[in-house]
């Protein structure tokens, strides 16, 4: 897996990945790599788990089970069946190792490995023998490849249904606050950002006002160049037009084409099919917490195969 | 009657010890509200963060002790308590009396600041979180500046309350020592009254009554203004 990343250029990588609300089972093990310059679409019925899914990626909801990738570092807590580094390292594996070379020693001891480690994961023996050195092979695996969250989510960016711009800022505090409290700009490089992305949206008048003196359309377009003045490597939109009055979706999603010919990554949730197949260089259909089918946008839309598929995108698109 | 309030307003000595209440119920009231909303902060503070820091566990299951007995007992029996158990110290009596107050007006506040932390909505801290600041750092610079906002209200009613609440104080004796510490007005002019004339104990209790509506009305007003100032980013313009 970590090398994968290093070698296709991917940005996120979600493997196998499990969410459970309880005893509600959101998503039943979605793997999936988001590569550099990718536009990724995710469709699907309303609490298929594609926004969950979305928010897993930044760690905004801990995955049950599974791992997040962002670049080659892994964010979620480490598993430690899946790293066989650590499974070496409790005693219970030394213990079954030197009682199979005993029981065979005519195989080699990759062979032996191999099985011990198996034998380990299906019987869910580590839990037992749980000891100082299995801790520290976990401890030790953890900080080698862990990344801090903070640091990572600032080069994730996030654009939320409901904008969840500060009330308490104005619209240029909303900017330069997270920019200059990480210590990443001076005030005054904030600021000047700040200016030319306020322009790029044609916003510039309204930097001295509070958000709730905006429309929907501005507080959202708003949020989405918050989260540029991060200077993010992928943005995820999370159904950034559902809470939209109809006139005020085309100009956030105008924006949302700007930042998608500017080359940047992008994972976008969202119903606007029509954004989908003009912009998405992957659509993925999300159901039931798997994903059910996964292909681009011109052969997703033309030609569906999964049945449901078939029936959401009839529904969609009369 | 109208002859007792120009004998209470005119009779230096009577007028002294109007004064002298009146002052000393603002001090209390104002120590007892400044050691509350710092207690009250740090209750909520530890309260809240204990859903997110694992090591914060301990001290909230202490502070939910502390709110859950304070606000469950009567504050005439903390105050007795108090003054005559635990601070039963010569001359520690006023002081034993301002931290009363102050301990049991912080779990009123800290169940207010607590509320106000946890109305805000809860998409403001994803969206702090989002950009890669820290759950501390997003509380101080979002989260908190919104909830004060909120609880501005509760907290006037909680400083009205207080203000009025020292009254009781009369119970545990209005004196210490040779320093005259007569902390509420209403006792310090019915004590008085019997020796200069007064003739009904009415006329001293409007007396300290409308005193008592001043400040409360004062401290409406500086609420409203706090509110208003507060809900700038509130108001179109």
């Amino acid at each position: 897996m970590k090398e994968d990343i290093k070698e296709n250029g991917v940005l996120i990588g979600v493997k196998n990945l499990y969410k459970n609300f309880g005893k509600v089972k959101v998503l039943n093990g979605v793997s999936c790599d988001i590569k550099k310059g990718e536009k990724v679409v995710i469709i699907g019925p309303s609490g298929s788990g594609k926004s969950t899914f979305l928010r897993c990626m930044n760690l905004l909801e801990e995955p049950t089970y599974g791992e997040i990738w962002f670049r080659d570092r892994i964010l979620t807590p480490v598993d430690p069946y899946l790293h066989f580094d650590v499974i070496k390292l409790s005693k219970t594996f030394k213990k079954l190792f030197d009682e199979a070379k005993v029981e065979n020693p005519n195989l080699s001891d990759e062979q032996i490995e191999e099985q011990t480690i198996a034998l380990i994961k299906e019987k869910d023996l580590l839990k037992k023998f749980e000891g100082k050195d299995f801790n520290n092979a976990v401890k030790s695996i953890y900080s080698e490849n862990f990344m801090n969250i903070n640091l990572t989510r600032q080069k994730i960016g996030m654009v939320f249904q409901h904008f969840n711009l500060f009330n308490n800022l104005t619209v240029l505090q909303n900017l330069t606050l997270a920019p200059v409290q990480l210590k990443l700009k001076t005030k005054e490089q904030a600021e000047k950002k700040a200016f030319e992305l306020l322009k790029r949206i044609g916003l510039e008048e309204k930097a001295n006002v509070y958000p709730s003196t905006l429309s929907g359309g501005q507080k959202q377009r708003i949020a989405i160049i918050r989260a540029l003045a991060m200077e993010p490597d992928v943005m995820l939109f999370d159904e950034p037009t559902s809470a939209l009055d109809p006139e005020m979706v085309g100009e956030v999603l105008e924006l949302m084409k700007d930042l998608a010919n500017d080359g940047m990554t992008m994972v976008v949730v969202t119903h606007e099919m029509g954004f989908a197949k003009e912009v998405a260089s992957r659509v993925l259909f999300i159901d039931e917490g798997i994903i059910k089918e996964e292909n681009s946008p011109k052969e997703f839309f033309s030609n569906p195969k999964d049945p449901r598929l078939k029936e959401f995108l009839s529904k969609v698109l009369q | 009657m109208l002859n007792d309030f120009k004998i209470i307003f005119t009779n230096p000595e009577a007028f002294n010890y109007v004064v002298e209440g009146f002052t000393n119920t603002l001090l209390v009231t104002v120590i007892a509200a400044l050691i509350g909303l710092a207690i009250g902060f740090v209750v909520a503070i530890v309260k809240i963060s204990a859903g997110q820091f694992k090591f914060m566990k301990i001290p909230a299951i202490i502070c939910d002790v502390y709110t859950t007995v304070i606000r469950g007992t009567p504050v005439a029996l903390q105050l007795f308590i108090m003054v005559f158990s635990l601070f039963a110290i010569r001359g520690f009596k006023p002081y034993a009396v301002i931290l009363t107050f102050g301990i049991n007006s912080g779990a009123y506040i800290s169940e207010n600041i607590r509320a106000g932390i946890s109305s805000t909505d809860s998409g403001q801290m994803e969206a702090g979180r989002a950009l890669g600041l820290s759950w501390t750092k997003t509380m101080i610079k979002i989260i908190m500046p919104q909830a004060i906002k909120n609880i501005i209200p509760a907290i006037g009613n909680e400083m009205i309350a207080l203000l009025k609440e020292t009254a009781i104080v009369s119970m545990v004796g209005a004196t210490v020592g040779t320093l005259t510490f007569d902390l509420n007005t209403a006792s310090t002019t019915i004590y008085y009254a019997k020796n200069i004339g007064v003739s009904s104990y009415l006329s001293c209790a409007i007396v300290a009554g409308l005193l008592y509506l001043i400040v409360v009305y004062f401290m409406v007003w500086v609420v409203k203004l706090l509110e208003r100032r507060m809900g700038r980013s509130e108001r179109r313009h």
